[in-house]
């Protein structure tokens, strides 16, 4: 096959990847923009259409890399923004361009987003019958579909970030699903509020990249060969840096270490989108963020031996809370941040396709298992009888080892969930909180001062009760 | 000595207080029970308003839901009419003021929705909405008419011209109007339309109803809640205390609690909850969060001073400065704003002795001593964060008295628009509103002030419950008048006879039966057919008691390979340990660091299996079943036979001697009227249910079998009754079986409609060929069942056949991604105990328990009817009860929608990450039901009945306090006699006398999504019916 036939079917089924989730999403948002209701049975089957229609493009992508023998395919979507070079040379000091990439770890990643995506739609197409909130699901389902996919072939750096705002977005309406209850608007308020520090942290590292290289594109950034071969034309202090940066947005995406908390209080909404989103793949988009910048931690070993530290702390904290947990959701949660540990640990070391099968199999494992969590009664009563007796437990055998005393406070440190939302608390939010309770003082004084009387009535907590019946 | 006295007393005020927490057990076992158990001394509807206020859970559909079941006709005006009527009794006919009488200021309060909402969103309907330009939609235009006519005239006419007079009206009228010429262009009065004069009227209706409800005087409406520090808090402040206590106390309590799922078991346990709650939290180190700064000091102290936890609750109360007064509703509200939690431990100490763990004794004292502990910290903190309060505890909710005082409710704008909107539907006019004296203003006041919301709904809920009450006695009675009048039935000896359990999902599979091959007759009779044991299956690990809850087994029954497979059975139960340590190790190991590694690596192959389960459930399931082939069990017999006296668990204690196994056939054949003509074959059905991703199978099974499959009983009564000892001594009793009656067991699974039989290899070849009749007349059943099932599951299209319908219900038993497997028992409105002849034909929508019964067979007092309803009115109350709270109030009685719950602890649901405990029943089992008190239909006479229910304390506080209604139909005339107010007997005269006719029962119910109404099913011979125009529906809501 000669390049440009391969170049030539690579735009087309490129775009077709691109197009099927874009125009789904499409659909369903103008149709619920325009406030008109779609049926169950129309919803399902657009899913399913498009959702098909892409996986056969990302297939027939990889049939042509296979064919051609080519590692990396990319599909331009035109140049945005372009400032020319004043001084009149070749390359531009500016440029802003949504590229999309197609290689050996953007390929299999979509193609793995599509199999789940769509089995999980099969899923929640009759899970979710009757629910007032369908058409919403298969929305914000659709949304994520399309964060997924731009973030996985992503190119640029920009383009990488616009999927990861899609996916997060999604995410958090997710958990708050069942907005009739409390609980479920809090917490996703809670995955919210992390996901924006991380992606502060993606945006400074954007920023960062752009002012080193001019542009967002991976290509500029991690040299020319294909993934994972290329190699990061920044010094070994900036890596660290702009690394740092990414790592710290990574870890609020895969809810490492100190921001693990929200990942058991995301298991708010219906249990597809749980399974989709923190079994499957948005959990591991942190891990994915790593391994697109890998060349980037190639450069600096401070680095690589902070996210080895990060994924090992990870790890161990979701291991040992996951044994705690009495609750299966949980349970699997810690149980995914543990594999996402793991997997970060490989990422520092240097492994490149290891945790690329590792993220995959993790993937459809932990899915498999969230789908099925409400049959665990079943499933133990059948295995119970199957062994004949009650299930065998095993403590560990550190467990055994240990001093009673600090088997306590090691059990109350799983228990609580590491302290981590409670260091979060105590250290961020309530500072936080206080300086503006000041600002907020400071400016009651001043308005009393100009007004020379009370102002701010509105504040008082008994306002409402006392406006008088005017009637 | 007085701390002690005080002590016990405490002790006692929290056991009393026990009682008001749900009592639903482990998931495991799942017993429909009435939610509202706790409530049963006292009548329906006192007890429903008096848990609404405690709980603050509705006690009834709202009223925007019973005025559209008005309008589609599910409720009927004269129904409205006739319950408020007789509710009201004497006081119907008291004048009250302008709007007539009581009873008709009611049902216009009824027929009309009167909008009420907070005054400030009032506010916003008169100044922004067109309420005060434009009549309400409903008020007729003749009565539009009227009212502007002499409106206009009396403006024109008398008050323009008595302008002048001095005296003539009052100034505040005169002030009013004025303003209003101001604001409508009076100048031009003459010049007005119609619709200036429209709006003219309402803002003078308007002003007038404003300036009336001065005189008139507010009473409080329920409060519901407590008055805990927490809410006095989230009152003044907006910020809610118990998320911080409960965001501890869940985590432990599930700890504390589980059953098995942790891998690691909460250190000191076996301490208790107190101690070891002691021990966890008092140990220094970690990172508190701000608010529990403290506490492990504290806890230390009463660690080391030994403080018992009743003391610690006597202490906390002192400090929160509860007085003795308040301290029993105080500790109720606190026990209650964890009730799940606090129910299962309490559940767990006092009812669960067969679980893996259950809680030591006084574990709920223990969760109060932590609880109201961990709410000081939490309610000063709150205070001091968001009201900057410093001061001691036990002020705290004086001074947020002091500083915040309650939103005053506005009661005046919502009692001026109440008055405004009936004035308008009554078509009043302001000049005889103006005259009123403010006497009269009261008086209306304090009338519709009586018939608030609360009582409105009450009646409406009446009024829907008559609805039905009516069409099922009319369609009963219209049967036994076709009994009486209609050719005595043919003698012949039917060719089968077949005994289900008397659960609503067996009547349309009896019915189907009896349609295809009309020479069989069925009987309905709990599902444990009078066999209680303790039953333990070939491949199950532990006995499991098979029989209704009340019921505690003596038997002990096991199921034994067949000895000709000994050795097959022994290699398929090692091949089955094999695979069930290994997948247990994957599970467990996947949770882990290192196995979880590994088993992620190889994860992708899970992918495989968990697609095609996803896309193709049934083909996976075949598979499934055939691959499980290698390892179930062959050939099995039931260890059945006893010869030591006493019975037991342990070898040679295992059955029955033969004369309990005659009792127990005895029994049952006498209790359903069979000791007579009968048939070569009869089979035995027990039921249950199989789904996937349902944590609430349980509750899906048998309920005669405390939530377990019926099968073995069935097979267990049918080995019984074939043994010829057995038969010998029923003999000798006076039940005689003839020789060729042969007894068959069998299982259907009420989900995927399979029916299998037991010990088949043991039929005399003589009876084959009836079982082979059977079978097929049955295997038709089977999908006409499924078929009329399918109708009403809104993902099977409504053109399936029978044959796919069958299909689509084993896929829906299989399928992951199903939540609605089955409807289970929703929809159950009635039970009839009685002869099937008084119900056979008669389709009645799978909404009914059947039981059978033959008065004519049963003496003078009763005594086989007694033991019947002992049983029968409780389970189907219960059953009725828990999904008719259920239903009006998914949220706080049910367990809410199944899509987010979250298994916890092995014994319940939560709701997604961190919440409660959720009992009851989920939005997807209620969906399709109506709520409504269970009807009972009995053959008996009303003093029989009488008798009986003053004979047993548990039918008396059912039914003499309305916890379901009741009608007898008189062996004597044939006549019905209904109960009324739980002690009157009246006679009812029916409705209607003739019922819609249908061939079949599909000609009835084709095509057809909603509830149906009664109709009599002739049989495919009598081609003269065929569907008429009549209306098939008790609702035209789909």
């Amino acid at each position: 096959m000669n390049d440009q036939l391969a170049q030539q079917l690579v735009n087309f089924l490129g775009v077709a990847v691109l197009l099927c989730p874009a125009a789904l999403l499409a659909i369903l948002g103008v149709w619920s923009l325009l406030g008109l209701r779609l049926s169950e049975r129309v919803i399902s089957r657009l899913t399913q259409a498009f959702v098909i229609a892409g996986l056969l493009a990302a297939v027939g992508i990889l049939a042509v890399m296979l064919v051609s023998g080519r590692r990396r395919l990319t599909l331009p979507l035109g140049d945005w923004i372009v400032l020319p070079n004043l001084a009149g040379g070749e390359d531009h000091p500016f440029h802003f361009t949504f590229t999309f990439v197609f290689d050996r770890l953007s390929v299999p990643f979509v193609i793995l987003s599509f199999l789940l995506v769509g089995t999980i739609g099969a899923f929640a197409t009759k899970y979710l019958h009757r629910e007032p909130g369908y058409a919403r699901f298969f929305l914000l389902y659709a949304i994520f579909l399309v964060g997924m996919v731009v973030s996985s072939l992503a190119g640029t750096i920009e383009t990488l970030f616009t999927g990861w705002e899609l996916v997060g977005l999604s995410s958090a309406l997710l958990v708050g699903f069942f907005h009739e209850r409390a609980s479920p608007v809090q917490n996703g308020l809670r995955v919210w509020s992390v996901y924006r520090m991380a992606d502060a942290a993606f945006l400074i590292a954007t920023v960062m990249l752009h002012h080193l290289t001019s542009s967002g594109d991976f290509t500029k950034l991690m040299g020319a060969k294909p993934w994972p071969e290329g190699a990061a034309d920044i010094s070994s202090s900036t890596a660290l840096v702009v690394g740092l940066l990414l790592l710290v947005a990574a870890a609020g995406k895969s809810a490492l270490v100190p921001f693990s908390g929200w990942l058991p209080r995301a298991m708010e909404g219906p249990t597809p989108s749980s399974a989709i989103f923190y079994g499957a793949l948005s959990v591991h988009l942190g891990a994915f963020l790593l391994l697109r910048v890998s060349p980037l931690l190639e450069r600096s070993v401070i680095l690589c031996a902070c996210v080895v530290a990060l994924g090992a702390v990870s790890a161990a904290f979701g291991a040992l809370a996951a044994r705690v947990q009495c609750d299966v959701k949980s349970a699997l949660a810690f149980a995914s941040l543990t594999q996402v540990g793991i997997i970060v640990v490989e990422i520092g070391l240097g492994f490149r396709y290891l945790p690329l099968v590792h993220i995959m199999g993790h993937a459809c494992l932990r899915s498999l298992q969230l789908l099925r969590a409400p049959t665990l009664l079943r499933d133990y009563h059948d295995l119970e009888n199957a062994i004949g007796g009650r299930l065998p437990r095993r403590p560990a055998v550190w467990q055994r080892l240990a001093p009673e005393h600090f088997r306590g406070r090691i059990y109350r440190l799983a228990l609580e969930r590491g302290y981590w939302d409670t260091l979060l608390a105590n250290s961020i939010v309530r500072p936080f909180k206080r300086f503006f309770r000041w600002c907020d003082a400071l400016e009651g004084r001043w308005t009393r001062f100009l007004a020379g009387a009370e102002s701010r009535e509105a504040d008082r907590p008994d306002f409402v009760g006392s406006v008088a019946d005017d009637l | 000595m007085l701390r002690a006295a005080e002590l016990t007393e405490l002790q006692h005020v929290i056991d009393h207080a026990a009682h008001y927490l749900p009592t639903q057990g482990p998931l495991t076992v799942f017993v429909h029970h009435n939610t509202l158990h706790a409530f049963e001394d006292r009548s329906f509807s006192l007890a429903v308003r008096e848990a609404f206020e405690r709980y603050g859970c509705q006690p009834y559909f709202s009223e925007s839901r019973y005025r559209e079941e008005l309008a589609g006709g599910r409720i009927r005006p004269d129904d409205l009419a006739a319950v408020l009527q007789e509710d009201l009794g004497d006081g119907a006919d008291e004048l009250v003021g302008l709007l007539g009488t009581r009873f008709h200021l009611r049902l216009a309060m009824l027929q009309h929705s009167l909008h009420s909402a907070p005054s400030a969103e009032l506010r916003w309907v008169i100044a922004e909405t067109d309420a005060l330009r434009r009549f309400r939609q409903d008020v007729p235009s003749e009565l539009r008419k009227r009212a502007l006519d002499s409106t206009r005239r009396w403006i024109m006419r008398d008050f323009r011209g008595a302008h002048n007079l001095a005296g003539a009206y009052s100034a505040e009228l005169r002030g009013i109007v004025s303003e209003l010429f101001d604001e409508l262009r009076g100048a031009s009065i003459e010049e007005w339309t119609d619709d200036a004069w429209e709006s003219f009227y309402l803002r003078l209706l308007w002003r007038i109803c404003s300036a009336g409800v001065r005189n008139v005087a507010c009473t409080p409406g329920p409060s519901v809640g407590g008055h805990r520090h927490r809410d006095e808090l989230l009152n003044a402040a907006g910020h809610d205390s118990d998320e911080l206590v409960n965001d501890v106390l869940i985590r432990f309590c599930a700890a504390f609690l589980d059953q098995g799922f942790a891998h690691w078991t909460l250190p000191d346990r076996d301490a208790g909850f107190y101690r070891s709650f002691l021990e966890l939290y008092g140990q220094p180190g970690g990172l508190l969060p701000a608010w529990m700064h403290g506490i492990p000091q504290e806890l230390r102290r009463l660690n080391e001073h030994n403080v018992p936890p009743l003391e610690c609750i006597a202490d906390s109360l002192e400090r929160l400065g509860v007085a003795a007064t308040e301290r029993e509703q105080f500790i109720m509200s606190s026990l209650l704003a964890l009730r799940g939690w606090a129910g299962m431990i309490w559940q767990m100490e006092t009812n669960a002795q067969w679980t893996l763990h259950p809680a030591p004794k006084g574990s709920l004292t223990e969760l109060l001593a932590i609880r109201l502990l961990l709410e000081r910290y939490a309610v000063s903190f709150t205070a001091r964060e968001q009201l900057g309060y410093d001061g001691s505890l036990a002020a705290l909710r004086d001074a947020i008295g002091a500083r915040y005082s309650p939103r005053a409710d506005g009661s005046a704008v919502q009692r001026a628009f109440l008055f405004f909107q009936l004035a308008q539907v009554r078509g009043l006019t302001p000049e005889q509103l103006y005259r009123q004296p403010p006497k009269t203003w009261a008086r209306l006041g304090e009338e519709m002030e009586a018939f608030s919301e609360l009582e409105r709904r009450r009646i409406f809920q009446l009024a829907y419950e008559r609805r039905y009450r009516i069409e099922t006695l009319d369609a009963i009675s219209v049967q036994a008048k076709r009994i009486r009048e209609g050719p005595a039935a043919a003698s012949a000896p039917p060719l089968f006879q077949l005994f289900c359990c008397i659960d609503d999902r067996e009547e349309s599979f009896r019915r189907h039966l009896e349609e295809i091959e009309p020479r069989c007759e069925t009987f309905g009779y709990a599902g444990f057919f009078g066999v209680a044991m303790y039953y333990r299956g070939a491949a199950e690990a532990y006995p499991r008691p098979l029989c209704p809850v009340v019921i505690k087994p003596n038997h002990y029954v096991e199921e034994h390979p067949a000895d000709a497979v000994a050795e097959a059975h022994r290699r398929r139960a090692w091949a089955r340990r094999l695979l069930g340590s290994a997948s247990h190790e994957v599970h467990r190991g996947s949770l882990s660091l290192v196995g979880g590694a590994v088993a992620s690596v190889f994860g992708s192959i899970a992918s495989l299996p968990m697609v095609l389960r996803i896309l193709f459930p049934r083909t996976t399931a075949h598979l499934r079943r055939l691959a499980g082939h290698t390892v179930r069990p062959p050939a099995t017999q039931l260890l059945l036979e006893r010869q030591d006296p006493t019975p037991g668990p342990e070898p040679g204690h295992i059955g029955y001697t033969v004369s309990e196994m005659a009792d127990v056939v005895e029994r049952t054949l006498r209790d359903n009227g069979l000791t007579s003509t009968f048939a070569p074959l009869v089979i035995l059905l027990g039921h249950g249910s199989s789904s996937l991703n349902n944590p609430h199978e349980s509750a899906y099974n048998c309920g005669a079998c405390s939530g377990g499959r019926g099968g073995p009983n069935a097979r267990a009564f049918a080995q019984m009754a074939n043994d010829p000892r057995v038969r010998a001594l029923l003999a000798e009793r006076g039940l005689r079986l003839p020789a060729g009656t042969h007894f068959l067991g069998g299982f259907h699974n009420t989900c995927n409609d399979d029916v299998q039989f037991f010990d088949l290899d043991r039929l005399p070849s003589a009876r084959a060929a009836y079982v082979d009749h059977a079978r097929k007349a049955i295997d038709e059943a089977r999908r006409r069942n499924a078929h009329e099932r399918c109708r009403r599951f809104e993902s099977a299209p409504l053109s399936l056949s029978a044959a796919t319908a069958l299909v689509h219900v084993q896929e829906r038993s299989e399928d992951l991604s199903q939540a609605r497997p089955e409807y289970n028992h929703a929809t159950n409105a009635v039970t009839f105990v009685g002869r099937r002849s008084r119900t056979r034909g008669l389709y009645m929508d799978r909404r009914s328990f059947l039981a059978s019964y033959d008065p004519t067979q049963d003496d003078e007092s009763g005594t086989i009817l007694a033991r019947l309803l002992e049983a029968v009115i409780p389970v189907c109350a219960g059953i009725s009860l828990e999904y008719y709270f259920s239903t009006v109030d998914t949220l706080g009685y049910g367990c809410g929608s199944k899509l987010p719950h979250n298994i916890t602890s092995l014994l319940g649901v939560m709701e997604g990450a961190l919440t409660d405990l959720r009992p009851g029943l989920s939005a997807q089992m209620v969906e399709i039901h109506e709520p409504m008190r269970h009807v009972f239909v009995i053959e008996a006479t009303p003093e029989v009945m009488d008798r009986l229910i003053d004979a047993s304390p548990m039918l008396s506080r059912i039914i003499r306090h309305e916890w379901a209604q009741l009608a007898v139909l008189s062996t004597e005339d044939d006549r019905i006699y209904v109960l009324a107010g739980g002690r009157r007997w009246e006679l009812y005269q029916p409705e209607s006398t003739r019922l819609p006719k249908a061939a079949r029962s599909i000609d009835w119910y084709r095509g057809w999504r909603g509830h149906l109404g009664y109709a009599l099913i002739m049989g495919e011979s009598d081609a003269s019916v065929r569907p008429t125009g009549e209306p098939r529906a008790t609702t035209g809501a789909l």
